[in-house]
């Protein structure tokens, strides 16, 4: 700790400070509203558990910044395999919680394993590509074997009925493989798949526009003919394999909650009615929001979920677009400043590591954000530091913590290069 | 190699900077998109959802009979409510279990309520016992869009029957609520009696109430803008003319007779009791509809939903008398002195056959025994002197043959036939003299209701004025201001002192001298009257009485009509009598009588037939 503390990166805190600061109001408002009499017990008492959370994760904070960074690489392998054996515990014990079986009681703490897996995953990976002699990633062996570490709880998280975890897992894959010296083209024919899902669940021929634009690009970028040909394939069997699922594969809930995206009212009472309901509370809310216990669909419980996964909807409702943008602006400085630290390691686990908790940072806010505002099919996330989760917020205090001590410790972290 | 991966690690970033920037930006766009393009159509949505509208039910208006004894309120049923756009169909089996019946029944209210309307609330089941509702209440949060409401039905605290008085109320019909913009689909509202006829006022005015309600249907309060809800008007009073113990007395005695009783003020024409037997029983209308009871009333051959006092036809017999007896003098056919004699039948074309004891009759002997021949003889002349038109116009004026406008639903006009009625009836002046000499003792095609015999001898009674029948004296708004409706009384001009003398003197000899004597004569009342027979080519006679009393300074005036009760003096007479003494002492004196009338049995089928008495 001789470092320079000027060189602590205060305003990422910052951003910290002013995310979970929102997040304990708009937990307070969907909690102990005036009308909150109304609401279960245990939900009632979510406000003060998050205070508690909030605390903790300050006092982890801090002393994550006494530890050397060394100390995550020589840990990685180890705490891996500790989170693998969690994950298959509460895959055996663990408690459902809205359907998915992700907790695991030790003593008075639930703990959600799979979030802690998310920062062992990364650290192993990170681990594993950057030891290796050269740039990693375009030995495809090398690349395998990254793949296969993610993959693996990935399918765990999957097996535990948690899909919004698992997607955090997949996209890890992309972006640490990217990052690690996978060609620009290759990489983008990696994400493609996701891309022309996402178009031809709203239209088919959307998903068709993008195969060819896609493989204009991968032409253009990487000039193999070979891989543009591939990606032109795969897109069409994306396409192909989409209305499949839909139509012959997918449950009919699952159905219900795409068909409920592209048409909200297609269901007004069922899944669309939580897009119907986010939709409003966000809209009702106007410019400057309803003002702070005055929102009536949060308030009156017509947004579901309405303290974990729709949290942004409370926000926008009360504080409206001040709100709202306050949030996301914040949540933008704060990835675009992760993105910056990482740019100025020396040491390439550290860039790894740094860009892999931006990135899953920013998933979580995408598919949370684009969830409650319909921009994509709701799938249950929760939106770091703002909604309510324990669990959650302390990994994601942990990660950022991570982050913050790699930097504050990166001159001399870099010599062990 | 270490300038290239720096390069490469420099472009990648910003490659994610731009990624992450082009997404956050998407999002933010997609916001202002929400809240700030589109706020008013989801600021719209938002009121909608949290916001219900409910009517408040009005409490109906109460009735008091003439002393303000309470004869008409309302006690609180429990009813369960749907707003078809919040409920969710599949809910249909666990509102049938709770509600105990049968999920079609469930099924085909809830498509009744959409056709009525999507979005506004109408009742789903009325008057479910307060344990269902209370079940019901427990689970509300489970069912969206099903709410309760506490209403109310009518309730009679007297035993007081009063059914074609007060009348009942039934769920309006489409068309009703339809033409009523203030009325809902489950609105009761008066279908016969004083419940029908001011319903105007009895109904008063639905509130409009706004609430706040959660996801789960769960009331939290009022909507804080409560200027825009709107508070229920109470129905007003109607404070009724009947004497509630009156009313009751003579319904008691009417038990087992089918036939009518009106007692009237002659002084104002208000009625102070109204019976038409038999009765049916109100409490079982008031509530949710008795199928049974409903169905059983309706097939009745005695036919009890039908008002007998003021919609029954009959000929009034004998009754008549006293009227003709006044017309006559007016047309100057007869005096008071004028002497007809009786030997036992009138014949003119045939013999038309007298009871009366042989002798020789003036008017007020004629009206005491009852002698047709006299009033045969007055009919004839008139008839021949072609005043038969003028006859009918001065009955008229009596009440008789023409609306009364009482404030009660179907009331007859009856007949008091003219040249034109006989030409429509018989042919063009294919109608002789046979045809109408009949009409002189009230018999042929001469047609009244027991009210219009009423209104008739309360005429006579106060001095040839004629009043007007009515049920309801005043109305009293729920600003307790009371509300006289206006009575009329008006003189008949051309009835003179000297006509009513003759007639009353021989009024009061019926229950002096003549048939009247055994039941209606009391000891310390002055009681005139008349009996009469009716002629029934169906079965045994109608009984007439109608009677009035003190005969100095008449308070009350009863007619009283037993079907098939045989002669008037021995059926409808002693009804008469306990009623007039049940008014004006508080109690009964005869016993016998009182006996004599509670087993009194009409008998339809006995065809013992007499012309008169």
């Amino acid at each position: 700790m001789n470092n320079n503390f000027r060189e602590f990166s205060w305003s990422i805190v910052f951003a910290w400070i002013v995310l979970s600061t929102i997040g304990l109001f708009a937990i307070y408002s969907a909690t102990q509203g005036p009308v909150s009499q109304f609401l279960p017990e245990y939900i009632q008492g979510n406000f003060i558990k998050q205070i508690g959370a909030v605390i903790l994760s300050m006092i982890l904070l801090i002393t994550i910044q006494f530890i050397s960074p060394r100390t995550f690489i020589q840990l990685s392998y180890a705490l891996y395999t500790l989170g693998l054996f969690l994950m298959i515990l509460t895959l055996m014990f663990g408690t459902e919680v809205n359907g998915a079986k992700s907790w695991l009681r030790i003593g008075p703490a639930n703990l959600q394993t799979s979030e802690l897996m998310k920062i062992a995953t990364i650290l192993a990976t990170a681990n594993y590509l950057t030891s290796r002699r050269d740039i990693s990633a375009e030995n495809i062996r090398y690349a395998l074997t990254a793949v296969l570490l993610i993959l693996i709880p990935a399918a765990l998280v999957l097996m535990q009925n948690d899909l919004g975890t698992a997607l955090i897992f997949l996209t890890l894959i992309p972006v640490m493989l990217f990052w690690s010296g996978l060609p620009y083209g290759v990489s983008l024919f990696i994400i493609s798949p996701a891309i022309i899902t996402y178009l031809t669940i709203i239209e088919w021929y959307y998903g068709a526009i993008a195969v060819l634009i896609l493989a204009a690009i991968i032409f253009l970028v990487q000039r193999r003919i070979w891989l543009t040909f591939t990606s032109l394939i795969t897109g069409i069997l994306t396409i192909a394999g989409v209305q499949v699922a839909l139509l012959k594969i997918l449950q009919p809930h699952q159905i219900a909650r795409i068909a409920a995206f592209t048409n909200p009212s297609y269901d007004p009472t069922g899944v669309g009615w939580n897009v119907i309901q986010a939709k409003t509370a966000i809209g009702s809310g106007g410019i400057f929001g309803k003002g702070f216990l005055e929102g009536t669909q949060t308030q009156l419980r017509f947004l579901p979920e309405h303290h974990t996964d729709f949290i942004f909807c409370v926000v926008g409702e009360e504080f409206g677009f001040i709100g709202a943008a306050l949030i996301v602006l914040t949540f933008l400085f704060f990835f675009i400043r992760m993105l910056n630290m990482a740019g100025s390691h020396k040491h390439p686990f550290a860039q790894l590591v740094t860009v892999s908790i931006a990135a899953v940072f920013f998933v979580h806010f995408f598919i949370n954000v684009g969830s409650a505002t319909g921009l994509i099919p709701v799938i249950g996330l929760p939106l770091p530091f703002l909604s309510y989760g324990g669990s959650a917020f302390l990994t994601n205090t942990l990660m950022l913590a991570i982050c913050l001590n790699m930097d504050l410790y990166k001159r001399e972290f870099s010599i062990y290069r | 190699m270490a300038t290239s991966s720096t390069n490469r690690t420099r472009t990648s970033i910003r490659i994610l900077q731009a990624i992450m920037l082009g997404m956050s930006v998407i999002v933010l766009g997609r916001v202002f998109y929400l809240q700030i393009t589109q706020y008013e159509i989801y600021a719209a949505l938002g009121e909608k959802n949290s916001v219900r509208q409910e009517y408040v039910n009005p409490a109906r208006g109460l009735i008091y009979d003439r002393n303000g004894k309470l004869i008409v309120d309302n006690e609180p049923i429990y009813s369960i409510t749907i707003s078809p756009a919040n409920f969710d169909k599949d809910n249909i089996p666990f509102l049938a279990t709770l509600l105990g019946v049968k999920d079609s029944v469930i099924t085909a209210r809830v498509n009744e309520a959409q056709n009525y309307s999507w979005q506004r609330s109408s009742r789903l089941f009325t008057e479910i016992d307060f344990g269902t509702f209370s079940n019901i209440q427990e689970n509300i949060w489970r069912l969206p869009g099903i709410g309760h409401q506490i209403e109310s039905k009518r309730h009679y605290p007297t035993k007081m029957k009063a059914a074609h008085i007060l009348g009942y109320l039934r769920e309006a019909n489409q068309v009703e609520y339809e033409a009523t913009p203030a009325m809902r689909l489950g609105d009761r509202t008066g279908k016969s009696g004083l419940e029908m006829i001011y319903q105007a006022n009895l109904s008063g005015q639905a509130g409009l109430q706004y609430l706040r309600v959660n996801a789960f249907g769960q009331v939290l309060g009022d909507f804080k803008d409560e200027k825009i809800g709107r508070a229920p008007v109470q129905g007003d009073d109607v404070i009724s003319t009947i004497d509630a113990d009156l009313q009751i007395f003579a319904e008691e005695i009417m038990v087992g007779k089918q036939g009518a009783v009106v007692a009237m003020d002659p002084r104002n024409g208000a009625i102070l009791a109204l019976v038409s037997s038999p009765e049916y029983d109100l409490s079982r209308l008031a509530g949710r509809l008795d199928r049974d009871y409903w169905q059983s009333i309706n097939v009745d051959s005695t036919s009890p939903l039908y008002n007998r006092a003021i919609s029954g036809r009959q000929p009034p017999g004998s009754t008549f008398k006293p009227l003709m007896g006044i017309v006559g003098m007016h047309l100057n056919m007869i005096t008071p002195d004028t002497r007809v004699y009786n030997n036992g039948a009138y014949i003119r074309g045939r013999a038309y056959r007298d009871v009366a004891p042989i002798g020789d009759y003036n008017l007020e002997k004629a009206l005491t025994f009852s002698s047709n021949t006299y009033f045969f003889s007055l009919m004839d002349r008139i008839a021949s002197q072609g005043k038969l038109n003028e006859w009918s116009a001065l009955v008229k004026d009596f009440g008789l043959g023409v609306s009364n406008g009482i404030d009660l639903p179907s009331s007859s006009t009856g007949i008091i036939p003219d040249s034109t009625y006989l030409n429509n009836r018989l042919g063009f002046r294919k109608w002789g003299i046979g045809d109408i000499i009949n009409f002189g003792v009230g018999q042929g095609m001469v047609s009244v209701s027991p009210l219009q015999v009423a209104q008739m001898t309360s005429s006579i009674a106060n001095g040839g004025y004629k009043v007007q029948p009515h049920i309801v004296q005043a109305v009293r708004k729920s600003g307790k201001v009371l509300e006289r409706v206006p009575t009329k009384v008006e003189k008949i001009n051309w009835v003179k002192d000297v006509y009513l003398e003759s007639v009353i003197k021989g009024m009061r000899g019926v229950v002096t001298e003549g048939s009247g004597r055994w039941y209606a004569n009391l000891s310390d009342i002055e009681v005139a009257g008349k009996t009469g027979t009716a002629q029934n080519p169906h079965g045994r006679d109608h009984g007439w009485f109608t009677s009035f009393a003190p005969m100095d300074n008449p308070q009350i005036v009863v007619t009283v009509l037993v079907e098939n009760g045989g002669y008037g003096s021995i059926s409808a007479a002693p009804v008469a009598g306990l009623v007039i003494e049940k008014y004006l002492k508080g109690e009964i004196s005869r016993q016998n009588i009182y006996n004599y009338v509670l087993n009194f049995e009409s008998r339809p089928t006995n065809s013992e037939k007499q012309l008169d008495e």
